[in-house]
């Protein structure tokens, strides 16, 4: 293209760029069919219709509390839960739902005590299976291993950990939150529940450039060249816009013990009376990290290995951010098929 | 070789791209300094603080119009979150003691022919309540 096709061109591409990023909340995001299990409070247990269940153990998906678990069902073609129902597993997920005001007295605990095990205990009536597998991505990773850890003789077969944070120590959230100045008890009384658009705010923060400059920088020189495709970028700047709230008391006890007091790494975690000692854990255990995650460091995670009890831990590093690592372009090649063939491995009868 | 020369418009391209990614870095670096992480927590504290207040005032004219107001919703809320709580509990320890009582008449007798599974019986059941 010439510079005068490239003049030409920039009134079209102008419109196409503003009808991008004017529509972005129109697109379909997480549409795969899906049937209500169970709900309690804000919590909803989902499972994925599918008609060839080739592998017995169901995959039970738990996601962070920060951002709505449809990154794990992204858009058609491009959907991790697609993917695995291609693959023939039986998936579950855990959405925590939009909590609110009303819902500030909801603690870590009662995730890890409360919803993960009565989850369990939903997919295993389903599916009729004693066993399964408990995949979670970034804070639902910490919950899920929290929940292994705090109950040895848990259902839970397989655990999958993607981009988890275990060592806080040095990391970027660490150098904001984990300060004595910052007082995350004010800010869990006054918000109640802490609003998702400010816990986005912080996340965009660590990158600040690449966050709210080259993103739409590169859609528009990607518009421009013609090469841009809306359906991707769309899906993707719907799902990091769509933020609920963090939960008052699970937002202070997440900052403080895990930020302030570093307890997981310590062993000094601890859940209605009970030490979440990680040495416990002996499920089979697959900890995926991310060479460029600025939100979970792959060194944040990685002490997990060292600690669990477990026989037959797997550890799978690749290039790629906290997200894009499991819901990029690269991912459906890169990474999911070999979390497909370590479960595949670790899910028969 | 002319060809392979890049164009001026791509030179202007690399340039910008080069210089926004020194930018970028430079970004990334200053938000990842302690007087940074300061300034942050110090500006989140004033942003709550503020907050707190608006909340607070808001609150007093609310009541004073004698409406109810967000606090009232909140607390009827909680109320209805420890009430559907109590009801889990309630439901879980009754599907424990049926099973119990299904798996000790399974060992004496055996199902209808035709009769669908306990698990499954149950499993419509409760897909159906929410």
């Amino acid at each position: 293209m010439n510079a005068l096709e490239r003049m030409a061109r920039t009134p079209i591409a102008a419109l196409e760029f503003a009808n991008i990023l004017l529509t972005e909340r129109d697109t379909q995001i997480a549409v795969t069919p899906k049937d209500v299990v169970w709900t309690h409070r804000t919590t909803t247990l989902y499972r994925y219709r599918s008609t060839q269940r080739t592998y017995p153990v169901p995959v039970l998906l738990v996601f962070a509390l920060i951002n709505r678990p449809d990154i794990f069902d992204l858009r058609p073609g491009n959907s991790f839960v697609e993917f695995l129902l291609d693959e023939g597993y039986d998936v579950f997920l855990l959405d925590w739902g939009v909590p609110d005001e009303a819902d500030a007295d909801l603690g870590l605990e009662h995730y890890v005590c409360d919803e993960i095990p009565s989850g369990l205990r939903e997919v295993s009536r389903a599916s009729g299976q004693e066993e399964a597998t408990l995949l979670g991505w970034c804070i639902g990773g910490t919950l899920s291993l929290l929940h292994c850890a705090l109950e040895p003789g848990t259902a839970v077969r397989n655990l999958v950990l993607l981009t988890t944070p275990i060592d806080t120590t040095g990391s970027l959230y660490a150098t904001w939150v984990a300060r004595d100045s910052f007082d995350v008890d004010r800010v869990a009384d006054v918000y109640g529940a802490v609003p998702g658009g400010t816990v986005d705010w912080a996340n965009k923060l660590m990158k600040p450039v690449t966050n709210y400059w080259t993103t739409r920088r590169r859609l528009w020189q990607q518009v421009l060249d013609g090469e841009a495709r809306p359906e991707a970028y769309q899906a993707m700047a719907k799902w990091v816009a769509d933020n609920p709230p963090f939960p008052g008391r699970a937002y202070r006890e997440w900052i403080t013990w895990m930020y302030k007091e570093n307890r997981l790494v310590r062993g000094l975690m601890r859940m209605r009376g009970r030490r979440a000692d990680v040495s416990a854990v002996q499920q089979n255990l697959l900890v995926v990290t991310a060479g460029a995650d600025h939100i979970a460091p792959r060194e944040g995670t990685l002490p997990v290995l060292d600690q669990v009890g477990s026989a037959d831990v797997t550890h799978l590093d690749r290039p790629g951010g906290h997200i894009g690592l499991m819901a990029g372009s690269k991912a459906r090649k890169d990474v999911w098929p070999h979390i497909a063939e370590w479960l595949g491995e670790r899910s028969d009868a | 070789m002319a060809e392979d020369r890049p164009t001026p418009e791509q030179e202007a391209r690399r340039l910008y791209e080069e210089a926004e990614s020194r930018v970028a870095k430079a970004a990334e670096r200053v938000v990842s300094r302690d007087s940074f992480g300061e300034l942050l927590a110090m500006a989140t504290e004033n942003v709550v603080a503020v907050t707190r207040m608006s909340f607070d005032a808001l609150d007093l004219v609310w009541s004073n119009l004698r409406l109810a107001g967000r606090r009232d919703i909140t607390r009827l809320g909680r109320q209805l979150g420890r009430t559907e709580d109590k009801l889990e509990q309630v439901l879980q320890e009754v599907e424990r003691l049926r099973d119990q009582v299904e798996s000790s008449s399974d060992n004496g007798a055996k199902p209808a022919a035709g009769a669908k599974p306990a698990a499954a019986r149950r499993r419509s059941q409760r897909s159906s309540s929410p």
